[in-house]
């Protein structure tokens, strides 16, 4: 039986957190709140905060048993465990995601799901393959953005002809000088698998700016707030004008006197627009017309998108925010930050996962990793 | 001959009044400029110096011949010594525009710890076959931490050449190393592949089950995506013995069922 009305243990889904720094941190205080979940082991390459967290955790149960753990193969290696959540800096978070999945369990990974456009698939494909549960992390697809969706699967805005995000900075390459490396930092294992790089705190800093004094400004880790809060603005943009199933055919690019902007263009002809001279964040392009009337997706159980992930690893249906999805949303951001690199338009198949008869462009699909890691 | 091999030599004879003229020479335009600011560029300098080569890049995208030039100045470069920075840099470039003629100094790089990955980052890219040569030539030659990274490339090159040299590694002590092995033998997913990976099964250990179980899943999907449908169905049988894991036992499930499905 459980504890003070708490399921009982069998019926609990048993969790691990792996990041849990800024972002990582919040997601695993409310883990950590459900009485469905049993958080058993915390996973950080900082040792302060694997630490504190790992405190939090026997705080809240009154015991010693949390384990903590700086690898996060640890963690894939328990039997126990069925679930893990994700708040890695993002160029972790495939590797992570795909062990957990080969491995049995569960995921729910924080945004933007993927660092490039290979990793998207290959998430897909693994979760698929092994039957897992994997959700995307925004929540504000759904919770920030129901104005412009309702307006839109409401029939309101007529016929969705194009919607309209602005969104940035983009990411750069980060070439800051060493210093030294605080101890209880496993510095190499921060670093995983992006390119070797001496420690400078403004790298792995998790603070949420994107302008130069944190991990998410920089192109080894991140695709800077293209992709940072593009997992947001575009999922919630695709989710409006609902061409969140599939990806986009075409990227077209613009340079009218210096202005720079771009289109994707999807298989059903809708436009996604990214910084549109003159057009505000989330502008839809519509008729006058009444179009037709659709319910609106939400979220499984209790709890928003937390409440939805742990819903599903009870049912196994798909969460709100499938992987499959997410990724999406993550391959919009991505082939815009290919298009604006080679400052010309792309085609893109969506079988092949390449694009159309361009060498160039499909050198930018992948990173090649650093060793030992593979994908 | 470039701007800086001509400035070596200059200096080697010690003619003053000629590197003064190679020196005015190299300052006439930005993209000379980047390129001098690169041969003293390391960690901490300013990053925006460069910026004209990356101009440079995207300027060549209809220009054959003056990418291949930018792309000779890039590979002098790099064989000329530059510091560990530098070289990320110039590896970063090659990445995107590298062909079989940056391919012998990349391969230089490879052997070597600070650089091996670095290298990888534009060779892992390169399609011309004589990248996957490189690759597949350095991995005696890599110690045992680089050798995962360079076996992982070599596995998403689909490198069908590499599959007896990497089928060797399966076994080898190092945990990542052998993973590594098996995952790309997974991705290469050739009928060769599949046959290395259950031969090693059968006697693989603890350690393995799971990455080679998983490897010869994506294998048998890329046998089949490939049309050698009775290999992948061969291997997804093999899946299903009780010694797997529930969760490896239905996937090989619904692989057989897929098999089904795939004409």
């Amino acid at each position: 039986m459980g504890n003070e009305g708490r399921p009982a243990p069998s019926n609990r889904i048993v969790m691990a957190g792996i990041g849990l720094g800024n972002q990582g941190s919040g997601d695993m205080s409310v883990f950590l709140g459900r009485d469905d979940v049993q958080y058993v082991a915390v996973c950080d390459v900082k040792k302060n905060v694997r630490e504190e967290r790992q405190n939090q955790v026997n705080g809240k149960y009154n015991n010693k048993d949390c384990k903590a753990y700086n690898d996060f193969r640890e963690v894939m290696a328990r039997g126990d465990i069925d679930a893990i959540h994700c708040a890695t800096p993002d160029h972790w978070h495939a590797i992570i995601v795909i062990d957990a999945c080969r491995n049995g369990k569960d995921v729910y990974c924080q945004k933007p799901e993927t660092k490039t456009l290979r990793e998207g698939k290959l998430m897909i494909d693994a979760a698929r393959r092994y039957g897992r549960v994997v959700s995307g992390g925004s929540q504000r697809v759904l919770e920030d953005y129901r104005g412009i969706v309702n307006a839109c699967w409401s029939g309101a805005k007529g016929n969705v002809k194009s919607i309209n995000v602005n969104v940035g900075p983009f990411p750069v390459e980060c070439n800051k000088a060493g210093e030294p490396i605080p101890e209880g930092l496993d510095w190499d294992m921060w670093l995983g698998p992006a390119p070797w790089a001496p420690y400078h705190p403004h790298r792995c800093s998790g603070s949420y700016n994107i302008d130069g004094t944190s991990w998410r400004s920089f192109k080894d880790y991140s695709g800077g707030g293209m992709t940072d809060w593009g997992a947001h603005h575009f999922g919630g943009a695709t989710f409006a004008i609902d061409v969140r199933e599939m990806e986009p055919e075409e990227v077209i690019f613009h340079n009218e006197n210096g202005r720079k902007y771009a289109t994707c263009r999807f298989p059903n002809g809708k436009l996604l627009h990214h910084n549109f001279p003159g057009r505000r964040n989330l502008e839809v392009e519509g008729t006058d017309e009444q179009g037709p009337s659709k319910p609106v997706p939400t979220y499984a159980g209790t709890g928003g998108i937390y409440g939805d992930f742990i819903d599903c690893v009870k049912t196994r249906k798909r969460p709100f925010r499938d992987i499959e999805l997410a990724v999406h949303t993550a391959t919009v951001c991505h082939l815009f930050l290919i298009a604006y690199e080679l400052e010309r338009s792309l085609k893109w198949d969506t079988v092949k996962q390449q694009f159309v008869n361009d060498d160039e462009a499909n050198r930018l699909v992948d990173v090649a990793r650093r060793e030992p890691w593979v994908l | 001959m470039t701007h800086n091999k001509t400035t070596k030599m200059t200096l080697a004879f010690g003619a003053a009044a000629a590197v003064a003229a190679q020196a005015v020479a190299q300052t006439d335009s930005p993209l000379d400029n980047a390129f001098n600011a690169l041969q003293t560029y390391d960690w901490g300098a300013d990053r925006n110096l460069l910026n004209p080569i990356d101009q440079a890049v995207i300027a060549t995208q209809t220009d054959s011949a003056a990418r291949k030039t930018l792309e000779k100045r890039l590979v002098d470069a790099l064989a000329g010594g530059l510091s560990r920075s530098a070289q990320d840099y110039v590896c970063r470039r090659l990445r995107v525009i590298g062909t079989a003629q940056s391919v012998d100094a990349l391969a230089t790089l490879l052997p070597a710890e600070e650089t091996s990955h670095i290298a990888r980052f534009a060779l892992e890219r390169i399609a011309d076959e004589k990248a996957g040569q490189a690759l597949r030539d350095a991995l005696p030659k890599v110690n045992a931490k680089l050798k995962a990274g360079v076996i992982g490339s070599l596995g998403v090159r689909r490198d069908a050449k590499s599959v007896d040299t990497i089928a060797k590694f399966l076994d080898d002590a190092d945990t990542m190393t052998a993973q590594a092995a098996a995952h790309s033998l997974g991705l290469i997913g050739t009928p060769a592949a599949a046959k290395a990976l259950s031969q090693f099964a059968a006697k693989a250990p603890a350690a393995m089950a799971i990455p080679v179980a998983d490897a010869r899943l994506l294998c048998a999907e890329q046998l089949l995506a490939d049309g050698n449908k009775a290999e992948a169905m061969a291997l997804y049988k093999e899946l299903q013995g009780d010694s797997q894991p529930s969760h490896v036992r239905v996937a090989a499930m619904r692989g057989l069922v897929s098999t089904g499905a795939k004409k």
